[in-house]
């Protein structure tokens, strides 16, 4: 096994590694803002899977510029890099509305545990 | 050409923008500019889509980048089909919502206004897009927008819903977001007409893994069991006008990105078994659940899902007649749920919790948006000569071609259940005495809200009377969906 599949591997196994702790955590947690945690953390989990996907040993940028005209086969692929930033824009946003839930929350049960919060049923 | 497919999703997306801005100058223009806007969208909808149907599908390439490496929008006749719908309830439930919060406060208004504008921008997104990652971002937009709508009002559990929603959402949006990276991993591609011709290239075994994540990814905004645990809060906890437009907006896009996934990515022909399972599952859970509430949104929002779980049923055939029902199906739901939703929400005016023994005798003090309600009831129970009752037909005799009497039966007994508690909340709304104590304290309804209704009301028997004025659009939008090779050879025919 040469370094490439090496690192391919450590960066899928990791990024399923994040995906499970976060799963884990926002299914077993009973603290609201673990569970955002753990929301945010299967996203980062994601993101490296997505990143992982496009990898090429030395790879360069996907800009042809004077000096590199042949670099097409050397190129990473830019599309799973514009995937990630706009999943990274949403995940952000999911966030925020998240948070801002909780803020709500807190206020109308003064507790952030999910066990006390069960007007409707769950 | 009135105009571009692209228009249906950026000028609502451009109000959203422009409505906060404009509103510091005159505060009426939030409330009439989303009106102006949906019925623009309707009237470009219905232009783009008969012309569709004259002379074929529109394929609108976004910034010069041809099919399968930009992101392309697909109006085809089933496509259009939808978005016309969509576009149209839209403009009703901002018809009946146009003096939301008039007299309490501007910012209220405001939100809404910006959030039902997102929430159609991106229901439409979801259709017309012909690109996988593009669909998830509309779906992101809906969900963003759908949990900010449920947390509505502050006083109630609004937020608890909004945030069951919001937990379940997002982790099936990375479910959603896995499948796109298992399919671009394997084939290189998002476009979904190159996705649905290089389908058999890919390894069986990551196939099944993509459709299993592309189940759970969408099955939240489908309400397939067990996603749907958010609904009947969601729909309860929410103002009544957002609960109409999740049921007449929403849950289409829903359905529509799971039958196009299996439908066209996935390449399936013939029956689907896990479609049929799927859907009647959730049809039996949701309908014996609707029998034990006691509040009637959440009633009304369980019998929303089991309709979803009838659709995916008819889908699942397999066979243009079961697809040809299920649209029917979904058209017919549109229009009689939001009809119901809207009607109940005058009737249960105001109240925090919307119990059903609330509207007792209520027949009597608001007359006509009761007859209104009950013609809604008997019309989604499927009792002839209403709508309802030609699209249940349609999936009987679908079933009946392809020899499935254990479908046959389970509909016509889950007809029965539905008939039942239906029958017992006008039995309550219209043979009981109006008691004051359980009451509640009658209002007049708008007149804004009353000709939505009557619009909505409208429709309904004119399908039940008339139902071939709508079949012929079915029966192609059912073709389309059909007919995967004409989609690959229309989207990409122009590229290669």
């Amino acid at each position: 096994m040469d370094t490439t599949e090496l690192i391919r591997l450590g960066v899928y196994g990791t990024s399923i590694l994040l995906i499970l702790i976060g799963l884990y955590a926002v299914l077993t947690k009973r603290s609201l803002i673990k569970i955002i945690i753990g929301l945010s953390i299967i996203d980062g989990g994601i993101h490296l899977l997505l990143i992982g996907i496009g990898y090429i040993k030395d790879g360069t940028a996907p800009i042809f510029s004077p000096g590199s005209e042949n670099a097409a086969a050397r190129m990473v692929d830019p599309v799973p890099q514009a995937l990630v930033l706009t999943a990274i824009v949403i995940g952000f946003g999911v966030t925020a509305v998240a948070l801002s839930l909780i803020i709500r929350l807190y206020r109308h049960h003064n507790t952030l545990k999910i066990d006390e919060i069960k007007n409707l049923k769950w | 050409m009135v105009g571009s497919p692209v228009f249906l999703i950026a000028i609502p997306l451009l109000a959203a923008f422009l409505i906060p801005l404009l509103g510091m100058v005159w505060k009426e223009s939030v409330r009439i500019i989303p009106g102006l806007v949906l019925a623009y969208l309707t009237f470009l909808s219905a232009n783009l889509y008969l012309e569709v149907i004259d002379s074929g599908t529109i394929v609108e390439t976004i910034a010069g980048w041809q099919a399968p490496w930009g992101i392309n929008l697909v109006f085809s006749p089933l496509t259009g089909f939808l978005a016309t719908i969509m576009t149209f309830m839209g403009f009703i439930v901002w018809l009946y919502s146009y003096r939301f919060k008039s007299n309490v406060e501007f910012e209220a208004a405001k939100k809404y206004f910006i959030f039902l504008m997102l929430l159609v921008a991106g229901s439409i997104g979801i259709v017309i897009t012909g690109d996988i990652f593009n669909q998830f971002v509309f779906i992101e937009i809906v969900g963003i927008s759908a949990y900010a709508l449920t947390a509505f009002y502050t006083g109630r559990n609004s937020a608890e819903a909004a945030f069951k929603y919001l937990i379940m959402g997002s982790l099936s949006a990375s479910a959603l977001l896995i499948a796109i990276i298992i399919v671009y991993s394997q084939l290189g591609t998002l476009n979904m007409a190159e996705i649905a011709a290089n389908i058999d290239n890919m390894d069986p075994q990551y196939r099944v893994i993509a459709m299993i994540f592309f189940i759970i990814g969408i099955g939240v905004e489908a309400e397939i069991f067990p996603l749907n645990g958010w609904a009947p809060d969601a729909y309860t906890e929410a103002p009544g006008p957002v609960g109409g437009a999740f049921a007449g907006i929403v849950v289409k896009a829903g359905i529509y990105a799971m039958v196009r996934m299996m439908f066209t990515l996935f390449n399936i022909s013939g029956p689907m078994q896990i479609l049929i399972v799927i859907g009647l599952v959730t049809l039996i859970i949701a309908e014996t659940s609707a029998m034990r509430q006691v509040k009637l949104k959440r009633m009304l929002a369980y019998s929303s899902i089991g309709q979803m779980g009838l659709v995916l049923v008819a889908f699942g055939m397999g066979t243009e007649a079961g697809v040809f029902a299920a649209l029917f199906l979904m058209l017919n739901h549109a229009i009689i749920k939001p009809l119901l939703f809207l009607s109940g929400s005058f009737l249960t005016f105001n109240t925090t919790d919307k119990y059903i023994k609330q509207i007792t005798g209520m027949a009597k003090k608001m007359p006509v948006v009761s007859v209104l309600f009950a013609l809604g009831a008997l019309a989604i129970s499927g009792l002839p000569p209403f709508s309802g009752f030609w699209s249940k037909l349609s999936v009987l005799t679908a079933a009946a071609d392809e020899n499935l009497m254990l479908i046959i039966a389970l509909v016509l007994i889950i007809s029965v259940v539905e008939i039942v508690y239906y029958f017992r909340v006008i039995n309550r709304l219209f043979f009981f005495e109006y008691d004051e104590k359980i009451s509640v304290e009658p209002h007049k309804p708008g007149i804004n809200g009353m000709i939505a209704l009557f619009v909505l009301a409208g429709l309904i028997l004119l399908i039940g009377f008339y139902p071939a004025s709508v079949t012929g659009y079915i029966d192609l939008a059912a073709k389309d969906l059909i007919n995967t090779h004409e989609y690959i050879d229309k989207v990409l025919g122009m590229a290669f």
